[in-house]
């Protein structure tokens, strides 16, 4: 037993385990991986929050749901790379990025109501695999249109937008030191959009007569029907709010370099999202923006340690998938889920 | 006010309502009996198009209900208060009488008349709907039914499951409430029904078998007793 122990004692001061602890513990140290998890968290907020709006109230699982972040990132891109030239300053660049977020959630606001109407609607007496098959293929769809005309403007789909991500203001694209701390702009910008957006939901849904209809219909959707709420309309609104954040989030994600717009970004927005939302409980949306506080700052301390302390970088990677597996080992429904819900 | 008219429903392909006609008058309380199973529930849900019937007709008012959708039905006045009460557990008791104030009302009217009528909410306003006992959820249920502006309620198994010293107080709020709107009641527990109801009809089968005036029948009567007890 004790040459067990032995072992693992070498084994920990060979691979640097000691050493990285003692380093991770340093105040700036901490604060940079501090800042760079909630940047990560104020992400997976922003790519899952819709999808666990959808979930909450109609019950359905929408696979197109990264598609649509997708096709944010590539109209956010669109919108700045059209209104930023060389000479344009840094707060017009700003300026433009918010023009380009309204215009994008007005888009994906009405593609995702008419894909609610038109596709989803006549699907929600069905079982939930006719609706997780339907938005599967609107994703395949999805995909293929913008490879399709992405190509047609000479740009490689699987790579990042270069032009896009040229369009970022320079005090976001550097890094800003605060004594010993130094952190990038964009990191910054990242947590105030995610604070920006938790808040605006919550206050939507907490202070508001529609909000007030939704948070019913997630709990009991007949039963708000029968009190004389039109929740076939409710439906379609949730349904165009949620692709509308994750079109918010894709024009974020298009000024990312770890994301940039392309075609991939579906999936790689996709998987995250459901990771969240499972985390946090489907359909609970403090649940969440807990798991997404949660994720992002374990993915932050692992991707830290697994590249300053011990060497091993494929680890950061697995990290979310290992979080997810231990909470559905524990807690099969989620940290703040209930046993039911959606409204079907 | 309400006409039923030879209904017919189906779950799935399970025929449950095999011709029910029934009627209600402005004013009345009007109580419907039977078995578990033989279709009382599905007559209310076929009123408000949840379960809507394969064919008949339900008027209310003269217009037909039948085609129309649940919250237009709703939008009528005609107010559900549901078996298990189903109320929304998540939010608060005001949340609760909040969302069921129809568009264009003045909420603080509305909520006013609820706590009038059940003081025990006003005192749990702020509280999660789910923490209350099932005697203040049962009047959360119909509390939510007297803000909803309705004239007529439809009312499922108030009485059930609750101890018997809250059944009182139940019958107290039912009483209450039914002298401010015309009432459908659907009720297992006899003497409560007929001390409230002016007139009965039993169903049994999916088919009405029995009507007649509340006075006229005590919850002992043979009439009665073989179509309810099991």
């Amino acid at each position: 037993m004790t040459t067990v122990l032995d072992a693992a004692m070498a084994l920990l001061l060979q691979t640097g385990f000691v050493d990285g602890l003692i380093e991770f513990v340093q105040p700036d140290v901490l604060v940079e991986v501090v800042v760079r998890g909630l940047a990560k968290s104020a992400i997976y907020i922003m790519i899952a929050a819709g999808l666990t709006l959808i979930f909450g109230l109609l019950g359905v699982l929408n696979f197109a749901h990264g598609a649509l972040t997708m096709i944010g990132a590539y109209l956010g891109g669109v919108v700045m790379v059209l209104t930023v030239g060389s000479g344009t300053g840094p707060w017009a660049r700003l300026a433009l990025f918010f023009v380009a977020m309204a215009v994008v959630f007005g888009l994906l606001a009405a593609l995702g109501g008419s894909i609610e109407i038109a596709l989803i609607r006549p699907l929600y007496d069905r079982a939930p695999i006719y609706q997780i098959l339907l938005t599967f293929g609107v994703t395949l769809i999805l995909e293929e249109l913008v490879r399709i005309v992405v190509q047609f403007y000479g740009l490689q789909p699987i790579a990042e937008w270069q032009e896009a991500l040229g369009t970022i203001p320079v005090f976001l694209d550097t890094s800003h030191s605060l004594g010993p701390i130094s952190v990038r702009g964009l990191a910054l910008f990242e947590i105030l959009l995610g604070v920006l957006t938790v808040a605006a939901i919550w206050g939507f849904l907490t202070h508001t007569r529609y909000g007030l209809f939704i948070r019913a219909g997630s709990e009991d959707s007949e039963m708000a029907e029968a009190l004389g709420i039109d929740v076939r309309r409710v439906f379609t609104v949730v349904f165009a709010l949620g692709a509308g954040i994750a079109g918010i989030a894709g024009t974020l994600l298009m000024w990312d370099q770890v994301w940039g717009a392309s075609v991939p970004l579906a999936a790689d927005a996709l998987l995250p999202a459901f990771v969240v939302v499972i985390i946090g409980g489907l359909g609970t949306f403090r649940g969440t923006v807990y798991a997404a506080l949660l994720v992002g700052l374990v993915d932050a301390t692992m991707t830290w340690w697994f590249v300053n302390a011990v060497e091993f970088s494929a680890l950061p990677q697995m990290t979310i998938f290992l979080l997810l597996v231990l909470v559905l080992i524990l807690k099969p429904q989620g940290l703040f889920g209930v046993a039911e819900v959606g409204g079907h | 006010m309400l006409d039923v008219d030879d209904i017919e429903s189906y779950y799935g392909e399970s025929h449950i309502l095999e011709g029910v006609s029934l009627s209600v008058e402005r004013g009345e309380v009007v109580a419907l009996m039977g078995r578990n199973g033989v279709g009382k529930t599905t007559t209310l849900r076929s009123i408000l198009q949840l379960t809507p019937p394969r064919s008949g007709s339900v008027r209310y008012d003269g217009t037909e209900l039948v085609g129309l959708r649940t919250h237009e039905v709703a939008e009528m006045g005609v107010g559900w208060i549901p078996e298990d009460r189903r109320i929304f557990s998540q939010l608060t008791v005001e949340e609760n009488l909040r969302v069921s104030v129809p568009d264009g009302s003045d909420v603080a009217d509305a909520l006013s008349v609820a706590f009038e009528t059940f003081p025990i909410l006003d005192e749990r306003r702020e509280q999660a709907a789910g923490t209350l006992s099932g005697g203040q959820q049962q009047m959360l249920a119909l509390g939510r039914g007297l803000v909803g502006d309705n004239d007529l309620l439809l009312v499922d198994e108030p009485s059930e499951g609750l101890a018997p010293q809250i059944v009182a107080d139940v019958a107290d709020a039912l009483a209450a409430t039914a002298s401010e709107t015309t009432m459908l009641l659907v009720e297992q527990n006899l003497p409560l029904a007929l001390d409230l109801a002016d007139r009965f009809y039993v169903l049994d089968n999916g088919r009405v078998v029995d009507d007649g005036d509340a006075d006229a029948v005590s919850a002992d009567d043979e009439r009665l007793r073989r179509y309810l007890s099991a």
